[in-house]
């Protein structure tokens, strides 16, 4: 077991689905209550990387962290360094790939709070950032732990975006499944078997958590 | 301070068309909106509230005047909604109480909680007001209990009390009291009418029951098939409301 992959993986993954929680929030309430006519292409620009091949997402990517973009120079002057091939640039690149993860159970549960719960807060003369702060928020905590949840795991599971942005770097950007293939490669097969196998029961051991904390939610919600 | 009414609003619907054409005039005091489903009785609500835009009409809010005409009291109105003028007031606007048929209490708060949401600001007048209202709808006792451990009659209350405590300048009313038994029913009414002493809003009452009219209400407004049918005092606009198909009769 390649413990500093696991940690690299663990971080990034961590790091991932918080900042996703913190992006994740309005962007998931716009999705949810916005009523623009041109909502669907930015839903549609969400979604994208539940059908881009990972290693479309990840060309693009490290195009746009190159010297030849806007982006690329902007970060490049700002931090003396490149994006591409390093731990920043995974961040970067995971979030973008698990954004739909995290957005689409939110919104799911936004939608999924009673209308005439937000009529009341309405004519009760509060703001819609209070109603979504105290009513929406607070009552959608099972899909926002479900968006934080899935966008962990599918963090540790990445592959194809991790190769493509961030190489193959032992302590940077060397992550399990990277690791994975590495020993599988090098015929290592008992090796690549036992991180397979931690990461097989972590993925069921997750989704345990998840079910379990929807059924709690359901029995809460029906009291 | 009365509240003028005038809206048109069309529905699809699988039989056919829907269309509700209510004009009326609601002073301060209980106007019970009367009719069987599906007369549009919870339309007028909202659309009152704003939580439902009408195709076209006019909602004004004023003061009192004798004359039937709604342009002549328009200069002391406040407008609410008027679609020729392209006024529409959002609810948060409109400072309207509105107790929904199922009450809608937020159930991750406890009772004073629900009760105090809508006022602004922080301090002691937040908390006088609260009190205050939570002392005359009898649910101080439940003050730090959710809505889920309480009972019925209680939810009621908290659910009054959390409408009237922001001092709304109209009151509607969406069969607040139907899982009600007719004690406790009659209980909660007689302190709505003490709170409504200190306070003449215009108050819009939807029910089915008459008996529920008849202990609040002072004038009603029979509703059948979207259209206002007949509008005038409790008595003798109970002899047309018999004759409505729906209606429920006297218990």
């Amino acid at each position: 077991m390649n413990w500093q992959a696991f940690t690299l993986t663990a971080e990034l993954a961590t790091l991932t689905s918080l900042i996703l929680l913190v992006l994740g929030v309005p962007v998931a309430l716009w999705v949810a209550f916005s009523r623009q006519r041109w909502k669907f292409l930015l839903e549609a620009l969400v979604a994208m990387p539940l059908v881009l091949p990972p290693t479309v997402l990840g060309f693009y990517l490290l195009v746009a962290f190159g010297s030849g973009t806007v982006l690329g120079r902007w970060y490049q002057r700002v931090a003396g360094s490149t994006l591409a091939f390093t731990f920043r640039g995974l961040v970067v690149a995971s979030v973008v790939y698990s954004l739909p993860f995290a957005v689409q159970p939110m919104a799911a549960a936004f939608r999924g709070v009673d209308q005439k719960l937000i009529d009341a807060a309405r004519t009760l003369g509060v703001t819609k950032r209070t109603i979504y702060r105290r009513i929406v928020v607070p009552l959608a905590w099972p899909g926002m732990i479900t968006g934080m949840v899935l966008s962990f795991a599918h963090t540790v599971g990445e592959f194809g975006v991790v190769l493509m942005v961030g190489g193959n770097i032992p302590g940077a950007t060397r992550t399990l499944s990277i690791d994975i293939y590495d020993q599988v490669q090098g015929l290592n097969y008992a090796s690549a078997n036992q991180t397979a196998l931690v990461l097989l029961i972590f993925s069921y051991f997750l989704l345990c958590l998840l079910y379990g904390l929807n059924r709690r939610a359901l029995l809460w919600g029906s009291r | 301070m009365t509240l003028e009414v005038k809206l048109r609003k069309a529905f699809s619907t699988k039989p056919g068309k829907f269309v509700l054409e209510a004009e009326f005039r609601a002073p301060g005091g209980v106007s019970v909106i009367f009719g069987p489903s599906g007369a549009g009785k919870t339309t007028i609500l909202e659309c009152v509230a704003g939580l439902l835009v009408p195709d076209s009409g006019r909602i004004a809010l004023g003061g009192d005047s004798d004359t039937d005409a709604l342009e002549a009291t328009e200069v002391k109105n406040e407008i609410l909604f008027d679609s020729a003028r392209k006024i529409d007031l959002t609810p948060q606007q409109r400072r309207i109480g509105y107790v929904f048929q199922h009450l809608a209490l937020f159930p991750h708060m406890t009772a004073a909680e629900n009760i105090e949401f809508g006022i602004a600001g922080n301090g002691t007048r937040r908390e006088m007001l609260v009190r205050d209202v939570m002392e005359r709808f009898s649910v101080t006792h439940v003050a730090g209990h959710r809505p889920a451990e309480i009972s019925g009659g209680e939810r009621q209350r908290v659910a009054l009390a959390r409408a009237l405590v922001t001092r709304p300048r109209i009151l509607l009313l969406d069969e607040p009291f139907s899982a009600l038994d007719d004690a406790l029913k009659l209980d909660i009414i007689a302190d709505l009418k003490q709170w409504l002493c200190r306070f003449d809003i215009p108050v819009l009452f939807v029910t089915h029951d008459r008996s529920e009219a008849a202990a609040l209400g002072e004038r009603v407004l029979l509703l059948r098939e979207g259209r206002i049918v007949n509008e005038e005092a409790t008595s003798g606009g109970w002899e047309n409301a018999r004759r409505l198909p729906g209606v429920s009769p006297a218990r």
